[in-house]
């Protein structure tokens, strides 16, 4: 419970990196989600968003669809992220407004994302750190009280 | 062949780009007219149209090609706006620099127009909302139309004279252009080839796609694209030394300013403009004077008169060259295409047919 705790928010922290990546590749370059979205899922350091962000490109490429139609197939391909259902819905919608305007509203739209990631990336942590607090002492109790119970 | 390939890129393109309805509907399109298939225009709420060398048809669910518009495919407001994220790559940011420019470039040099409602801030056009229309013109590239009169801009062996090709709207300049460029770049048996760089302002030359020229412009060619004709001379001066510099279009006082720098650092030019004849581009305001003054020492005009086309290489002071008879290199006869209702379309006045006609007698 613990690990998990922890790994939704890291998953968050890489998403908030990732995003930088994305608004220096579609605001900085120009350079369309497809290839965009393939360039992030070949780089190491996307850690468990790298295949979702791969799995994106290809959707869009051989589907021709739109990314929000993609985002969502590849997300629901890789629901082994430990992320709650709410990271998920904040993740759909994000990926619904993608590509839709120019330049400068999509910055916004990735500026915003951003913020409400943050926020909740941060509101993970403290979970992670006073609830996994509490999993591991009731993990050691447990184990304390069976070894007693043994004895 | 050759229109056996094109029709193959097309099919591409379609499949590529058109919605499902529309694509079956121009996939049923029977392959001979496919060939002369030039635009494809689709409007909201309207009848599918196709333009058919120069001729407007509206095109039925199932392929038939029809005057009476109540029988066409109507596009729905949807399918327009689904065209339209296709034609972006579902990524408008990517492409709002060509968006704000009324026009898409796609793979293979093919372009697609756009109309909508067009947003301005304070006097700059920043986009185009509300898209109402795509016209998905197709590209064509026509080698060997500037066969016959690749000689007459020739100087020797080793340079060519400036040159100005003239002519109304939709006559084929562009067209022309692109063959002379290849021409230049990649030389010939008594034609040394030379550095050319082409300042593709609108992308309509090279139909440049990812940096990738989609049209073959020749082996020594350098092209910058999207470029002010300004801006690219001034650059290709400095970066790219070219022998010959190829500009579409002159319009304004900047344009002529610009030819006479790269005219004084001894490059040649070969440009187009919009003219019905040489005294009409010489009343131009601005670039009028480049051919006033000798700038450009030969004077393509190119027209059409009944359906017949015709060109004219002149010099620089209007006499037409004894060496290149007006349509000895294009005998021509009116382009017939039957529609669905087997009415012969008869008479070809516009320049889509003409080009039309080139491409057929080159293949």
């Amino acid at each position: 419970m613990s690990a998990r705790l922890t790994q939704r928010q890291r998953a968050l922290q890489k998403f908030i990196e990732i995003l930088v990546n994305l608004k220096g590749q579609m605001c900085g370059l120009g350079i369309p989600l497809v290839a965009a979205f393939e360039n992030i899922g070949k780089e190491n350091t996307g850690g468990v968003w790298s295949d979702i962000f791969m799995q994106c490109s290809s959707i869009m490429k051989e589907r021709n669809i739109n990314a929000g139609e993609a985002w969502k197939k590849a997300l629901e391909n890789n629901k082994n992220i430990y992320l709650d259902e709410c990271d998920y819905e904040q993740l759909w919608d994000f990926g619904e407004r993608l590509g839709k305007s120019d330049r400068l509203n999509q910055e916004k739209v990735l500026e915003l994302e951003k913020e409400k990631l943050t926020i909740m990336e941060k509101k993970a942590r403290e979970v992670a750190e006073t609830r996994g607090k509490l999993y591991r002492s009731l993990g050691a109790l447990t184990g304390a009280a069976v070894v007693i119970l043994l004895i | 062949m050759e229109r056996t390939k094109n029709n193959r890129c097309f099919e591409e393109l379609f499949q590529l780009y058109l919605p499902e309805r529309i694509r079956c509907a121009v996939a049923n399109i029977q392959e001979s007219y496919i060939s002369d298939l030039e635009e494809l225009r689709i409007r909201a709420g309207f009848p599918l149209m196709g333009v058919f060398s120069g001729y407007d048809c509206f095109i039925t669910p199932d392929g038939r090609l029809t005057g009476d518009s109540s029988h066409a495919l109507t596009v729905t407001l949807d399918e327009l706006n689904n065209l339209f994220y296709s034609l972006c790559e579902h990524s408008v940011y990517a492409y709002q620099e060509d968006i704000k420019r009324g026009f898409i470039t796609l793979r293979g040099g093919h372009r697609a127009g756009i109309c909508g409602t067009v947003v301005y801030q304070g006097e700059e056009i920043t986009g185009i909302r509300d898209i109402s229309s795509v016209n998905i013109r197709l590209s064509r590239q026509l080698k060997g139309c500037a066969d016959g009169l690749i000689d007459s801009i020739i100087r020797n062996k080793c340079d060519i004279y400036n040159t100005l090709i003239l002519s109304p709207p939709r006559c084929g300049k562009t067209t022309l252009l692109r063959d002379i460029a290849r021409h230049i770049s990649q030389g010939s048996s008594n034609f040394r080839g030379l550095r050319t760089a082409v300042i593709d302002e609108r992308s309509e030359i090279a139909a440049n796609y990812k940096g990738i020229p989609q049209n073959d412009l020749g082996p020594r060619t350098d092209i910058l694209n999207g470029c002010r004709k300004k801006d690219g001379i001034e650059i290709a001066l400095r970066g790219m030394s070219p022998h010959v510099i190829i500009v579409d279009e002159l319009g304004d006082q900047k344009d002529a300013e610009a030819i006479k720098m790269a005219w004084n650092a001894g490059v040649r030019i070969i440009a187009t403009a919009h003219a019905f004849s040489l005294e009409d581009f010489k009343g131009r305001f601005g670039v009028g004077q480049l051919a006033s003054q000798n700038g450009f020492e030969r004077i393509i005009l190119l027209g059409m008169n009944d359906g017949e086309r015709w060109v004219r290489v002149m010099d620089a002071n209007g006499n037409e060259l004894d060496f290149l008879n007006q349509n000895d290199w294009l005998s021509h006869d009116f382009y017939r295409l039957h529609s669905n209702r087997t009415e012969v379309v008869s008479q070809a006045d516009t320049e889509a047919a003409c080009t039309s006609k080139i491409y057929r007698d080159t293949c």
